[in-house]
């Protein structure tokens, strides 16, 4: 028996590194697209939310859980493949509020045709894993398969990335692309294809994430449900560097945690304005982020 | 230069016609008489004013001044005519203009873009409502005041730390303190009236002399559409007049280079840091001061109104219109009065079911398709893209107002 499972304090931290993970992950994906293309993807959270529904919902009729996560990703790969062939290539290079607008913009048509469609009422996602916590002594842990499988899926999501980064020939080329475009097109990288695959990986990414909050039984899937993961997870990314992989994952865990604290002893209304507070803070005391390298800037 | 150019010539005709037809319609007292008197004769010399080459030369400040001071008079003459929805169209409208040109201002000047414009709207109008709801007698431009020195402070605590940083970090901050906003009035829902909002105390009575000047009896603030639009027109009239100035101003000219090449500015000297707080501060202010008025117009708040949504809005309707540029602003706020009435116009032309997903979504479908083709294909919204055409058809290069890397360039005459 150890008392110290079950009590307030460590079912805060369980709750909160599960809502880091998600976070991490979150930011995982728009650093992703960061590195390789200099865009913040402002519908990084809205791209993900469609392909989703269209994996989950539309197919739901025919095929189990597991098929409709595989073909939800395939739509997310697909969907961030063409939206860098098809939108995102007339804007590099131009002032930098013009990709901004221009996701802003495709964020709300994604919201909107997919509310047109499939209505803003929220769509549950029964997962098979059961979200009730598991029991020790008779109290209950703040653990349960179903945030288990949310944990495990974000590790190994966030291994395998790593592994794609540092480990791989591919990788190689995706990071030479992204730090020196010009150089690695006379080594024979094909930068395009490099940035159309760095939008693919991270609509992914994104799109796993989107599964795993749309799959807590207490979500559902709606149009709007990434705009909260959104502000968490760009918080992360800022707050741990928006140049570092590494930076995002560890600093969506920590505000995870942090606000998990907030939530559970001052209220729940009171979380976002940490995370601002939080996010202020860092950026006066670490422009560039707690995890990133110093950067300097080519005028 | 003759003394009678065509442009006075056509002013002049104008204000005459504009005489004859007032007349013909009847004035209701003589009281109505001479104010419409004084408002044709302000007009008159405004219009003249405005179209006196070397007064636009030597005096842009009075020029600047009677632009605005003629647009507010005509449209105070003509709310006197339109019917009550019109001019509360005309006044939201123009509440929302003033939101356009601070976020305007904010994007041509610093090159930077804020998509919490929205939530600052919300800060205005629930302080107004809030200072309203406690001191019910003070004089409502001293309430304006209160809660645009509300807004400019929670945009300086905010903007402090992300306008020091190139990149995305003002849109991404701002973004997150938009979807937030709804949570944060909540956690103070004793001041701010929890989900239901507020409504403004009736006692509150216009001053008397506005309502004297056009024949009005002492209306209480609930019924007067009329009224409320004018305080509106002249509170945007000012409002314009301050930003018209400041685009032209040194400081003006300044944050235009940061945005066109910020290491020529800080070679220049100026700090890059205090320009881009300032700017968005200002934008803050203006945003704060649309959604105070906004909060006068309905007599009332929700926190509904007040959500990532609009904020969204605000930037397409500025982009559509023109970003960077006075025109583009006012176009944009006209776009909004309108665009509810136009998409309704849609759905019962198109014969879509109106209370379906479709028709409940269109708005954001229209207006987030225009934002992504103006931006890729426009740039310049409609007032560049007007200005441009016009330049073409008169064979003189356009001054290409919204695309930098041009190269550096040094700030003229600073």
């Amino acid at each position: 028996m150890d008392p110290i499972l079950t009590s307030r304090i460590m079912s805060d931290v369980l709750g909160g590194v599960t809502n880091g993970i998600i976070y991490g992950l979150f930011a995982l994906s728009l650093v992703l697209v960061w590195r390789s293309t200099g865009v913040l993807n402002f519908a990084q959270g809205a791209m993900p939310m469609f392909s989703t529904y269209v994996g989950m919902v539309v197919f739901a009729h025919y095929f189990g859980y597991w098929p409709c996560v595989a073909l939800a990703i395939a739509a997310g790969f697909l969907l961030g493949g063409t939206t860098e062939r098809l939108l995102v290539r007339h804007l590099y290079g131009k002032p930098e509020i013009n990709p901004i607008v221009v996701m802003v913009g495709f964020l709300i048509v994604l919201e909107s045709v997919a509310a047109a469609i499939w209505s803003s009422g929220p769509h549950s996602l029964p997962s098979p894993f059961s979200p009730i916590d598991f029991q020790l002594g008779g109290k209950p842990i703040a653990m349960s398969r179903f945030t288990l499988y949310e944990i495990g899926t974000g590790v190994v999501v966030m291994t395998l990335v790593a592994v794609l980064f540092r480990l791989t020939n591919l990788g190689l080329q995706l990071r030479a692309s992204a730090l020196a475009p010009e150089v690695s097109r006379l080594l024979g990288v094909r930068v395009g294809r490099m940035l159309t695959l760095g939008w693919i990986l991270s609509t992914g990414v994104g799109t796993i994430t989107t599964i795993l909050v749309a799959s807590n039984f207490f979500t559902g899937l709606t149009p709007q449900v990434m705009d909260g993961i959104f502000a968490f997870g760009f918080i992360a990314a800022a707050v741990g560097g928006l140049e570092s992989p590494v930076g995002a994952i560890l600093a969506g865990v920590g505000i995870g945690v942090a606000l998990q604290f907030v939530g559970d002893y001052v209220n729940s209304n009171a979380i976002i304005l940490v995370a601002l507070g939080i996010l202020v803070v860092s950026l006066m005391v670490r422009p560039n982020g707690i995890f990133s390298p110093r950067s300097t800037r080519r005028v | 230069m003759s003394s009678m150019s065509p442009r006075r010539v056509i002013v002049a005709g104008a204000a005459v016609v504009a005489g004859v037809i007032v007349s013909f319609l009847g004035l209701a007292s003589t009281r109505d008489a001479v104010a419409l008197s004084i408002a044709l004769a302000i007009v008159v010399a405004g219009g003249t004013m405005i179209t006196s080459a070397p007064l636009r030369a030597g005096h842009p400040v009075l020029v600047r001044a009677a632009t605005c001071a003629t647009a507010v008079v005509a449209a105070l003459v003509a709310t006197f005519y339109f019917s009550a929805t019109t001019d509360y169209n005309l006044a939201t409208g123009a509440a929302m203009s003033i939101v356009l040109v601070g976020l305007s201002f904010l994007t041509g000047a610093s090159g930077q873009i804020s998509l919490g414009n929205g939530a600052f709207m919300g800060v205005g109008a629930f302080v107004m409502a809030i200072w309203a709801n406690h001191h019910a007698t003070t004089p409502i431009v001293l309430t304006l005041a209160i809660a645009v020195a509300c807004g400019a402070l929670v945009g300086f605590l905010l903007g402090l730390p992300a306008t020091r940083l190139r990149g995305p970090y003002l849109a991404g901050m701002t973004l997150a303190f938009a979807v937030a906003f709804g949570a944060i009035l909540n956690s103070f829902n004793s001041w701010t009236g929890g989900d239901g909002g507020l409504q403004l105390p009736t006692e509150a009575t216009p001053p008397h002399w506005l309502v004297s000047l056009f024949g009005r009896s002492t209306p209480l603030l609930t019924t007067n559409t009329a009224w409320l639009t004018d305080i509106t027109l002249v509170v945007t009239g000012v409002a314009f007049f301050f930003m018209a100035n400041l685009f032209a101003s040194r400081t003006g000219r300044a944050m235009r280079l940061i945005r066109d090449n910020d290491v020529a500015a800080e070679l220049v000297g100026i700090s890059l840091p205090r320009a881009r707080v300032t700017a968005f501060v200002v934008s803050s202010a203006y945003a704060a001061l649309g959604g105070a008025l906004w909060t006068l117009i309905n007599n009332s708040v929700s926190p509904s109104t007040y959500s990532f949504a609009l904020s969204v809005t605000i930037l397409s309707v500025v982009v559509i219109g023109g970003i960077g540029t006075i025109p583009g602003a006012l176009i944009g706020g006209l776009i909004y009065a309108y665009s509810a009435s136009v998409i309704s116009w849609i759905v019962t032309q198109t014969g879509l079911n109106a209370q379906g997903n479709l028709a409940s979504q269109l708005n954001g479908i229209i207006f987030g398709g225009l934002l992504i083709v103006t931006m890729i294909f426009a740039p310049l919204g409609l007032a560049g893209s007007i200005r441009h055409f016009w330049h073409q058809r008169q064979r003189r290069p356009a001054p290409d107002l919204n695309s930098p890397s041009t190269g550096p360039t040094l700030a003229p005459g600073s």
